[in-house]
């Protein structure tokens, strides 16, 4: 009974700090009227955490009509932000699978891939100048903050973001030492132990990303810009999702042109020799671009949804 | 298909929010007994999750109240807004399904 009340308790942990303090008992005591003796089952456990989760995105004013225009706009900008962070590990990973893809490609088919990638390029590089500009608009209101003493708020966000930072720099430092020690072809998946030290890598430069988002989304919650900024950066997250869209679009196209024109490059096999253009990395990149995109899309219909209240002020 | 929106939040029949206002006009009650008498006048099973989230919604919009209570099981009322609310929802609910009866050439009564 006593692991059956845990368990149960346990569920709570998806709803957000404040709706527990106030619904938690309530519901727990219903879980356990509901289960009587039975521990719960999984999908028990995915219904709860399901409805914790919406509970979250309530909260933060993702979903639902309780919160006003200005909260809504807020919410929209953030979910563009915390997208456009997972579309730049996207960025990233496709940025690895299509170094020197000009090379292996015959010149006559080259320039339909090149133009995508330019596209990818440029895009990637606007949408991050936006992103930049949209921090910096906001930075004024964020240092008033810190001066009316919300450090305090965010002080566990950044320390956890700075600690990822230093751990990924200093892993870097035994990774850079051991790839000068191997060849082109051990570098580029011919080493398995050394493919894998470098996908853990990736895995802590995704985690300082997403650390340094949380802290990002953290202030932006807490500060009020204001609506004539919270304007602007509701228009650069149009923007940015605009750029998310093109760069998912072009890197499609690069993946098909190049699955056509040159597989033996997606493989790293021969040059003309038969290949699959199947390629583990490149779906992974793609689909992370296009959930990143959609997520974003929803931010931005969210923003949309509220911008006549907003102007109106 | 798009349907009018009550600024209640409150839409389709089968709504949980919509069954527990139906629930909770017979009298107050707390979490368990409201998913229980749901599934016997509704036919519907509503998890943990899913009623705290209405229950939630309910509280926000100012259509139900919870009860003082020394127990974990805290008991909810309607407040006389959600009476107002459900009455809209049960007028509109009975316009179109007269609409309906009298198309299909039903005769409804009123249920026991």
């Amino acid at each position: 009974m006593r692991r059956s009340h845990d368990e149960t308790a346990g569920l709570l942990r998806w709803y957000p700090r404040t709706w527990r303090d106030r619904y938690g008992d309530e519901l727990v005591a219903l879980m356990e009227d509901e289960l009587g003796e039975q521990p719960p089952t999984l999908r028990f456990k995915v219904s709860v955490a399901r409805a914790g989760l919406r509970e979250r995105a309530h909260g933060t004013g993702l979903i639902g009509d309780q919160h006003s225009p200005t909260e809504r706009t807020r919410a929209g900008t953030l979910l563009v932000l915390c997208s456009w962070t997972a579309f730049v590990v996207a960025g990233i990973s496709f940025s690895k699978a299509s170094e020197h893809f000009a090379q292996a490609v015959p010149a006559a088919s080259r320039s339909l891939p090149q133009d995508a990638f330019i596209v990818v390029a440029i895009c990637g590089l606007l949408g991050s100048a936006l992103v930049v500009l949209g921090g910096m608009a906001a930075l004024p209101t964020f240092v008033s903050f810190l001066r009316d003493g919300g450090w305090p708020a965010l002080r566990g966000h950044v320390l956890r973001a700075c600690l990822l930072t230093v751990v990924t720099g200093v892993a870097l430092i035994p990774l850079g030492a051991w790839a000068h020690h191997l060849n082109q072809h051990q570098r580029n998946g011919g080493d398995g132990i050394y493919s894998a030290a470098i996908a853990a890598w990736a895995v802590l430069v995704a985690a300082t990303l997403a650390q340094w988002t949380a802290a990002a989304v953290a202030a932006g919650r807490r500060i009020d810009v204001g609506h004539r900024v919270l304007r602007l950066e509701a228009g650069l997250a149009v923007a940015v999702t605009g750029a998310m869209f093109a760069i998912t679009t072009a890197t499609a196209l690069w993946w098909a042109t190049i699955a056509q024109r040159a597989p033996w490059f997606l493989q790293g096999t021969a040059t003309g020799s038969n290949s699959s253009p199947f390629d583990p990395q490149l779906v992974f990149t793609l689909a992370l671009m296009s959930a990143a995109a959609l997520t974003a899309g929803y931010g931005v219909a969210r923003i949309t949804r509220s911008a006549r209240a907003v102007r109106a002020g | 298909m798009r349907t009018k929106r009550e600024p209640t939040g409150l839409r389709r029949p089968n709504d949980p929010p919509v069954l527990i206002l139906t629930s909770l006009a017979a009298g107050s009650k707390h979490g368990h007994a409201l998913a229980k008498d749901i599934e016997a006048f509704a036919g519907v099973t509503l998890g943990p999750g899913a009623l705290y989230g209405a229950i939630t919604r309910l509280e926000e919009r100012g259509l139900i109240e919870p009860l003082h209570s020394e127990d974990r099981r805290r008991p909810y009322r309607i407040t006389n807004a959600g009476s107002a609310a459900l009455a809209d929802v049960v007028t509109e609910m009975r316009r179109i399904s007269d609409v309906g009866a009298s198309r299909l050439g039903l005769t409804l009564g009123m249920p026991g």
